[in-house]
């Protein structure tokens, strides 16, 4: 008989400690071996993550009143500007955000700092109203001395992302890191067969509510990301084979932890963030334990040249080839290399996999799932 | 290299006799001379091979003291997060990633100090380091 679980009968077994856990790269390893219905009998979670630089993100911090108290309209943190569009000493740091004049300090630096729990310098401005009468403010913030912290971040965890050459004569700098011409290097950011959204692609088990590892702490799948689409085209294992659906996800950054939330700082690009996210995925039926058994050489993505405008697709090629050093396009060897960290991600997802062994960490069933069909308008661009 | 000025050869034009009389390429990277005391000089010299000989020899004659430098690359590597934005751009395998542990080893006996990691590391953890043979 086909098996079935649910979520409650799996959460069961993680408060006996008796479930059973593995990361997706064993899993993917234990599928050389085993079939879908085997690995959906003897599995219960399956635990995935990354760890890559995600420009989406940011974080909502409340500062506390002062007294006689400002309602900021402009504000700067260390120098770096701060979004300041809603309650008085409301406060959202933008990730990518950077300093007016140093490009390599920015929003995630800030963010990295106030997780540290460093002081950070507060410059606000206002221009005084009868219930907020204070016109400008100085002082020192930090992790302790303020309200909240809530990482909100609109766009993370891409499910595939394509890897990115250069075909022009000079080199390119991008989000995707140093691009050297002439087809000098080969970049991708995606930890392949342990990647969230690629062992569970249509989004089954992961929904609005569903509890993740986030940045060190227990966070929360808030909404599918901004740009999400799963119009796509799918490979032969269902797999889009190139960016598509996307995560928004909150989480309590007071108690994360730098080790997973850092800032980085790309030449002639800017400031970006990364962010540590791990997913646990419940394999309630066998059609689930086929997606989660998913391997580097089944995982495609196409290959995009970001010398030439629009970013023209030239190839095609899929994880076991770019994680081996090297690709071949055009008839010429690039070697490769990834902006996201696989050795954080397979450190992330071994965490999550102990702390659901020993029942430190429950599932959440979604309490929404997201939509389907749903494709990606660009913009309209009207006089 | 690294020209080292005695006391009484500062005030005199020695980078100007190299290039006039000796017809070898100066590139002065780092410069600290203070005339009346010792100088230092950081450059690079290219040139007819001859050419360069005759220059050292010239250099000797005036008791300019020469140290060949080394320039080599600095990793900071506690803060790594081991994502491999510098191996990327590293074509003498001296920043690779490790087949099995996906951690970035870096081998400094490889290293040409081309520089291309300095820019490409999102975290900074790259400098370069002037040192003395």
């Amino acid at each position: 008989m086909a098996v079935r679980k649910s979520f409650q009968e799996i959460n069961d077994k993680i408060k006996r400690g008796e479930a059973v856990v593995l990361t997706a790269e064993e899993v993917a390893a234990m599928g050389q071996d085993h079939s879908p219905a085997e690995v959906a009998e003897k599995v219960d979670v399956v635990t995935t993550a990354t760890f890559g630089p995600m420009c989406s993100s940011g974080m909502f911090i409340n500062t506390g009143h002062a007294d006689p108290p400002i309602r900021m309209e402009r504000a700067t943190l260390n120098g770096v500007p701060v979004f300041t569009g809603i309650a008085a000493v409301d406060l959202y740091i933008g990730a990518t955000e950077n300093h007016p004049d140093n490009p390599a300090y920015g929003g995630a630096h800030i963010i990295e700092d106030l997780i540290s729990g460093r002081d950070v310098e507060l410059n606000a401005s206002a221009k005084g109203t009868d219930c907020y009468p204070r016109k400008s403010i100085r002082t020192t913030i930090n992790r302790d001395n303020i309200n909240e912290m809530m990482m909100f971040n609109p766009r993370n965890a891409y499910q595939n992302y394509p890897v990115a050459v250069n075909r022009s004569n000079r080199i390119k700098y991008t989000y995707m890191g140093s691009l050297l011409p002439r087809l000098g290097n080969a970049n991708y950011s995606t930890s392949g067969e342990l990647s969230p959204l690629i062992n569970d692609p249509e989004l089954r088990t992961i929904g609005m509510g569903t509890s993740i590892f986030l940045g060190g702490t227990t966070g929360y799948v808030s909404w599918y990301g901004t740009q999400f689409r799963t119009d796509a085209e799918l490979n032969e294992y269902g797999v889009p084979v190139s960016n598509a659906a996307t995560l928004a996800v909150i989480g309590d950054a007071s108690r994360m932890s730098p080790g997973f939330i850092k800032a980085a700082y790309y030449e002639k690009y800017g400031v970006s963030m990364f962010v540590g996210i791990g997913i646990p995925i419940p394999v309630l039926d066998e059609e689930l334990a086929a997606r989660v058994m998913i391997r580097n050489e089944q995982i495609t993505t196409s290959i995009l040249d970001y010398g030439h405008p629009g970013h023209p697709e030239v190839g095609r090629t899929d994880y076991r080839t770019l994680m081996s050093g090297e690709i071949v396009l055009e008839g010429k060897k690039i070697k490769t290399a990834s902006l996201s960290s696989l050795y954080k991600a397979r450190e992330i997802a071994g965490i999550l996999k102990k702390q659901l062994q020993e029942g430190s960490f429950l599932l959440t069933e979604p309490v929404m799932a997201f939509p389907r069909g749903k494709g990606l308008n660009s913009m309209d661009i009207r006089i | 290299m690294v020209l080292r000025f005695p006391s009484e050869t500062v005030n005199e034009p020695i980078t100007y006799t190299l290039i006039r009389e000796h017809n070898v390429l100066i590139n002065i990277l780092n410069a600290d001379i203070s005339h009346g005391k010792e100088g230092q000089l950081l450059i690079e010299m290219a040139g007819r091979e001859e050419d360069v000989n005759e220059a050292m020899v010239y250099l000797e004659s005036r008791q300019v003291g020469i140290s060949p430098v080394v320039k080599t690359i600095l990793f900071n590597e506690a803060p790594c997060v081991h994502c491999g934005a510098c191996v990327s751009v590293c074509f003498h395998g001296a920043l690779e990633m490790d087949a099995q542990t996906r951690k970035l080893q870096f081998s400094p006996e490889k290293c040409v100090a081309c520089e291309l990691c300095i820019r490409a590391c999102p975290l900074r953890l790259f400098e370069l380091n002037f040192g003395v043979n």
